[in-house]
């Protein structure tokens, strides 16, 4: 009797899911995996055009009118995660400054112009800063009119302090590019040379003669110094309303919005600033009256409420969530949806490293990148639009002095050529080199090895794939005496010169466990070349050396570069002024009206 | 009665130690580095040792484990977030605010939703089984009983969404479920967390009703049940007044079990429904390998499991005047 | 068959009207292997003021019986036959409130195992006051005085404290006691008692019985004695019933069942009690076989499978032609074999015990 119901009580349950399966196919559109590109029309993924450093004249505000946009209402903002860290000085994921720009103004910013190019501009500077010493001292004038959310205004005072805090030893997360240069000793640890503001202890080479006046002394000439004070970590932070642990979640404001509340995890409300003065701010718009910020969904439900566009979504964007892998296709072929989509090429490029200090044969490492099947893992991973550009060089297009080449023709032969693969082991001191492969242990990973070793093992490779914890991937990897010889990595250059994209990689005397050299790249020309790139004060003349340098790489064979990361994200018909940001490669806030 | 309190919170607070302790050293034996968290993306070596210094992660586990028990009671000074008050169960190392703070805004949504599914499967799963006790071997019986073995069969994750496709998008009868709090509108608080309730109880209240049907009727077959007949007690004070309060000791014992079940599936139903509760918290705190927050949450669930469990022990104790005296 | 029936046999008047009058009374269970006939064609009377002892082995349908003549068999799967006459009122045909208020309170039960029998989850007090309550209208008060006044009356001391105890705080004999009070507490004309002493120790058995004799002589109260120790009969009953496999076997006063019987299953208890003045040594003679189904009895005397004397009989009436109680009035028994048969076989058996 009761196997009896309980039968009919099953029946009626896979009935029941069959239903809601169909239900939900018939909604949605297609579900599963990302489906093979075959008819994806490429995006236009521009490159910046040019980028610069700008005037006085170009730092002034205010910032051109976006054309259309009127005052007033509410942008509202939906993503999947919080904003982990608020205060500048722990700022470094691109996610967190996105939000940053609305409330946290640094010396220097970017200004984008309709062109697509960069400007390097003054933001509570009047202008990107000067220096007569080839970089090794540095100056800022602060605008007249720039006010904290109080009304006080902000000196040189509050710049200095907000450099000499981040010494203290709870901020731990931003960069430390400044830190390490205004100590006397760059070699040696800063927190040993100077132990924060909080003990009274001012910091000696950052120099106020007056409340306007900020002079760097820097420990040696870095040309880019003034790219260096634009990024979030340098971001200015006020002694008086200094809350050191809690001002992560509740920052000070110097930009056009200031927070009313933050609950962690569920929201975030902004207002208008009431003392930010239009007029001192080359970049930054404020035509709504609020943003009202919403976190915890995951990009299949932000997709399905832009594509719905009903009620507050309309007025919604999104700064970090893209369209979900598996609606792409159906993005892509809804013209509706299409003229509210937003995409372009990010600061991140990804790559496959190669242990140098196993794989020491550089035609062995040639003949990787040769076979190495490109296209087909482009294919595995939903095409270009959910992967990125096939790419052939170090630097991204997104970096100043990038310059287009291809040494290992993956670009006419995508899928790999394993017969010149062949010949280029032939002529190495293994034929048939035995390789370690490491990999992150996921679904797509694991269709991805096999496609890599396929393509190897057809060139000669014997392939030994090694499957990693995601959760420890990097604590694998680390390590300087890891033992694997390809590995997955990614990286995006801190502000967009070629100094920070290659040095912390491919410099042979930073290599230590866990730190970014993760190919163990030791060329003695190559850590001279960075010397001098880094010396050059010419922005255009250093890229053309970053450029070399990057050509120097590649025939080192150091990396199979992967991917120039691309974006692709949606937001509500309600709002105007949504634009991609190249620096975060993000969505950007700054232009948004509600129409 | 008061010893008896006396000696189960006693007992408790024994039990709650022994957790923690456990927990904590499942938790932070694992491999995984938190520090690393902490660090920014160019991690210098002395960046990091600096953090596990300030996480105090570089002293011996049983001193780590003493910081995280005392901080409960007197609070503690973190490097990295600043103080923290008494209770202190630490920061969460993902989003950096306190593991308390964090749990005690998201407890009102759990409890909301555990407590008001609780009553309804009670009331709905006895009142359902003494039905079908009363009626029993008529059709009204056997229709309890089979709807009863059907709900036993579904899952939340499959009925949740059916049922908020079916009631709040296509039919629009009720708004999507959501918390809001109970102090700042009881009406809407109620109608919001109407469709979890009933999705919880649909799956839950199956087993009350058999157990209650089978309670019953062994009540019923009893001894003192027929020496009430005997008095001349009518037919239906014999089964509400007789009968019911035997057959309650079980389910009450059962229910004690079934909550821990229920709060454990708070974690499913409120990923169904997108409610922030503690259900949430954990979820994400494994996938964060948050582990304060991991700690806090199991440690505030044993807590919370082990408390009903006293309740339901005094419950015990009211209805069945043999307890009371041992 | 034959039933007894003192009362419809004209010209006979046996002393006054009986009190309880069990009239051809059968009761079938329906079971899943079948229909269990666990009281077939039973008769018998009791007299107002006197205790009636029915005696026989697990099986034998006394328990069903009694519980029928309140009417707490259940009714789904039951079904009586034959009449039961509480002086005017018939009992088998009456409606459910009917009954409810005979019981408690014209009729009152006692049953075997008080701790189980009493509800642990009500006090003492309580459980004896709401009968009082159901039939007389009672208020809190008078029914709680009522319970004290019981509670003294079956002797269990310190009764105003003890009336807010708890059945389990109880000793065993101070329990059954209680459950005599509350069996009492409406003073019923009749009082049936099922198995009340065989939970108890021999010593505290002897109380219940004194208490039970106590009460009889005081308020005249019938009762109805059910149990397999012919050793309580002898104490305790004016008259006893012998029953086997629902029938009655035997029945008379217990003077004549018990120095002269006449029915080879009374013969069998008999021997099969151990006595204490005969020697150690001397075995107990148990009644061989085993109690017969009550799915499928053997047709004719449904004792015959167990009996030595069937040949005695001469014809196979034993095995095809069920006996009826004969003689109809007084000491009666259901067996074909003749008086003098019965005197020799019994005298034979006297001179092996002595």
């Amino acid at each position: 009797m009761r196997s009896h119901s309980r039968r009919i009580a099953t029946a009626t349950a896979v009935l029941a899911v069959g239903a809601l399966a169909l239900a939900g196919c018939a909604k949605g559109g297609g579900g599963g995996a990302p489906s093979a590109a075959a008819s994806q029309t490429p995006l236009e993924n521009k490159a910046v055009s040019a980028i610069t450093v700008g005037t006085a004249a170009d730092s002034t505000g205010p910032a051109p009118e976006v054309a259309g946009a009127k005052p007033g209402g509410t942008a509202n903002m939906i993503d999947r995660d919080d904003f982990s860290h608020l205060d500048p000085g722990r700022v470094y994921l691109n996610y967190n400054s996105s939000v940053s720009l609305l409330f946290t103004r640094q010396l220097t910013n970017y200004k984008e112009d309709a062109s697509g190019s960069i400007k390097l501009v003054g933001d509570l500077a009047t202008d990107a800063g000067t220096t007569t010493d080839g970089g090794k001292t540095w100056k800022f004038t602060l605008k007249d009119g720039v006010k904290w959310q109080d009304g006080s205004a902000i000196t040189s005072g509050d710049i200095k302090y907000s450099f000499e805090r981040l010494f203290a030893d709870f901020i731990t997360e931003g960069p430390d590019y400044a830190e390490t240069w205004l100590v006397p000793d760059p070699n040696k640890p800063f927190r040993d040379q100077y132990k924060g503001p909080y003990d009274g202890k001012e910091l000696d080479t950052i120099e106020t003669p007056d409340d306007k006046t900020v002079i760097f002394h820097l420990n040696a000439p870095h040309p880019d110094f003034n790219f260096t004070v634009a990024m979030t970590g340098y971001g200015a932070v006020p002694k008086a309303k200094d809350t050191k642990q809690k001002y992560d979640k509740q920052p000070f404001s110097s930009g056009p919005y200031q927070i009313v509340s933050h609950t962690t995890d569920k929201s975030l409300e902004l207002e208008r600033n009431p003392n930010w003065d239009k007029n001192t701010d080359p970049i930054r718009h404020a035509y709504p009256d609020k943003f009202h910020m919403e976190f915890g969904l995951q990009s299949q439900q932000s997709t399905e409420r832009f594509l719905a566009d009903t009620g507050a979504d309309k007025q919604a964007f999104t700064f970090h969530n893209a369209v979900a892998p598996e609606r792409v296709q159906e993005v892509l072929g809804n013209a509706e949806a299409m003229k509210r989509s937003i995409q372009g090429l990010t600061p991140f490029t990804t790559f496959y490293n190669i242990n140098t200090k196993r794989v020491t044969d550089v035609n062995v490492r040639k003949a990787i990148i040769t076979a190495w099947p490109a296209k087909q893992l482009q294919q595995i991973a939903g095409g270009e639009i959910n992967s990125g550009k096939i790419a052939t060089t170090v630097l991204s297009p997104t970096v100043l002095g990038y310059e287009a080449s291809d040494l290992y023709g993956k670009l006419a032969k995508p899928e790999g050529d394993p017969e010149a693969a062949k010949k280029l082991l032939a002529s190495s001191s293994t034929p048939t080199p035995t390789i370690v492969y490491a990999y992150n242990q996921t679904p797509t990973q694991e269709k991805i090895t096999v496609a890599i070793k396929d393509a190897l093992t057809k060139a000669g490779f014997n392939v030994v794939a090694k499957p990693l914890n995601p959760a420890t991937y990097y604590d694998a990897i680390g390590p300087v005496d890891n033992q694997y010889d390809i590995y997955w990595g990614g990286w995006a250059a801190d502000w967009p010169t070629g100094s920070t994209a290659i040095q912390p990689q491919f410099d042979g005397r930073l290599i230590a466990d866990n730190a970014p050299n993760y190919t163990h790249l030791n060329v003695p020309e190559i850590n001279t070349a960075i010397d001098q790139a880094n010396t050059i004060a010419d922005p255009t003349e250093a890229g053309k050396a970053w450029a070399a340098i990057d050509r120097k790489i590649m025939e080192q064979a150091a990396i199979v570069p992967e991917y120039y990361q691309t974006y692709f994200g949606l937001y509500g018909s309600g709002l105007g002024g949504v634009r991609f940001d190249p620096i975060q490669g993000e969505q950007s806030a700054l232009d948004i009206w509600v129409k | 009665m008061t010893s008896f309190l006396v000696r189960r919170i006693l007992g408790a607070i024994v039990i709650l130690i022994l957790i923690s302790l456990i927990t904590f050293y499942l938790f932070y034996a694992l491999p995984r580095d938190p520090a690393r968290a902490f660090c920014g993306k160019i991690c210098r070596p002395e960046t990091l040792t600096l953090i596990r210094h300030n996480l105090g992660m570089d002293e011996p586990l049983f001193v780590q484990y003493w910081h995280w028990l005392s901080g409960i009671f007197m609070g503690r000074e973190f490097t990295q977030f600043g103080a923290c008050p008494a209770p202190c169960l630490g920061y969460s190392f993902a989003t950096q605010e306190p593991v308390f703070s964090a749990i005690v805004d998201r407890f009102p949504v759990t409890l909301s939703l555990t407590l008001g599914a609780s009553v309804v499967i009670l009331s709905f799963g006895i009142l359902t089984g003494m039905l079908a006790a009363w009626k029993v071997g008529q059709p009204l019986d056997k229709i309890a009983s089979s709807t009863s073995v059907i709900g036993a069969s579904l899952q939340i994750y499959f009925v949740g969404p059916l049922v908020v496709f079916a009631v709040v998008d296509t039919l629009g009868l009720l708004p999507r479920p959501s918390y809001v709090p109970f102090t700042e509108d009881p009406l809407t608080w109620f109608v919001h967390l109407l469709i979890p309730w009933v999705v919880l109880s649909i799956i839950f209240t199956a087993n009350y009703t058999r157990m209650t049907r089978s309670q019953m009727l062994e009540q019923l077959a009893e001894d003192y049940v027929r020496t009430a007949r005997a008095k001349g007690m009518s037919g239906r004070s014999v089964f509400f007044r007789f009968a019911w309060r035997g057959a309650m000791i079980p389910i009450i014992t059962i229910f004690g079990v079934d909550l821990a079940t229920l709060l454990g599936g708070a974690i499913i139903t409120e990923q169904t429904f997108t409610l922030h509760g503690i259900g949430e918290l954990a979820v994400r705190a494994v996938q964060n390998t948050d582990l304060p927050m991991l700690l806090g949450v199991t440690v505030v669930g044993a807590a919370a499991i082990v408390f009903l469990n006293i309740v339901v022990d005094v419950l015990y104790a009211f209805i069945d005047p043999r307890v009371r005296l041992s | 068959m034959t039933t007894v029936s003192w009362s419809s046999e004209p010209g006979t008047s046996r002393g006054p009207e009986p009190f309880l009058s069990v009239r051809d009374l059968s009761v079938r269970f329906s079971t899943e292997d079948g229909v269990v006939h666990a009281v077939d064609g039973l008769s018998f009377d009791v007299e107002k003021g006197t205790t009636l002892g029915i005696v026989g082995e697990s099986g034998s349908g006394k328990s069903v019986t009694n519980l029928t003549i309140l009417g707490l068999h259940d009714p789904a799967h039951t079904e009586v036959d034959g009449e039961i006459w509480l002086e005017d009122q018939e009992l088998v045909g009456a409606g459910a409130s009917t009954l409810e208020k005979l019981r408690g309170n014209r009729v009152a039960m006692i049953f075997q195992d008080p701790l189980t029998s009493l509800s642990p989850f009500h006090t003492i007090g309580r459980q004896i006051g709401e009968v009082y309550r159901k039939h007389k209208g009672a208020s809190k008060k008078e029914a709680r005085d009522r319970a004290i006044e019981m509670l003294e009356r079956v002797g269990i001391p310190q009764p105003a404290t003890r009336v807010d105890h708890y059945p389990h705080e109880f000793s065993g004999g101070m329990r059954q006691r209680a459950m005599i009070a509350m069996a009492l507490v409406c003073d019923p004309d009749l009082l049936i008692a099922d198995e009340p002493t065989t939970a108890l120790d021999v010593t505290v058995q002897a109380q219940i019985l004194d208490l039970l004799k106590d009460l009889q002589q005081q308020f005249g109260t019938t009762i109805i004695l059910i149990t397999h120790d012919l050793g309580v009969v002898a104490n305790t009953a004016d008259n006893v019933l012998v029953m086997y496999a629902g029938r009655a076997a035997e029945r008379g006063t217990v003077r004549e069942v018990l120095s002269k019987p006449s029915h080879p299953y009374t013969w069998g208890l008999l021997s099969s009690m151990p006595r204490l003045t005969s020697s150690v040594d001397v075995p107990l003679v148990p009644v061989r076989g085993t109690p017969p189904s009550l799915l499928n009895r053997p047709a004719g005397c449904a004792f015959h499978p167990r009996c030595d004397f069937p040949q005695l009989v001469g014809s196979d009436l034993c095995f095809t032609q069920r006996p009826d109680i004969s003689p109809e009035n007084g000491h009666g028994d259901a067996c074909y074999l003749t008086l003098q048969q019965k005197r020799d076989i019994r005298t034979g058996d006297t001179k092996e015990q002595a």
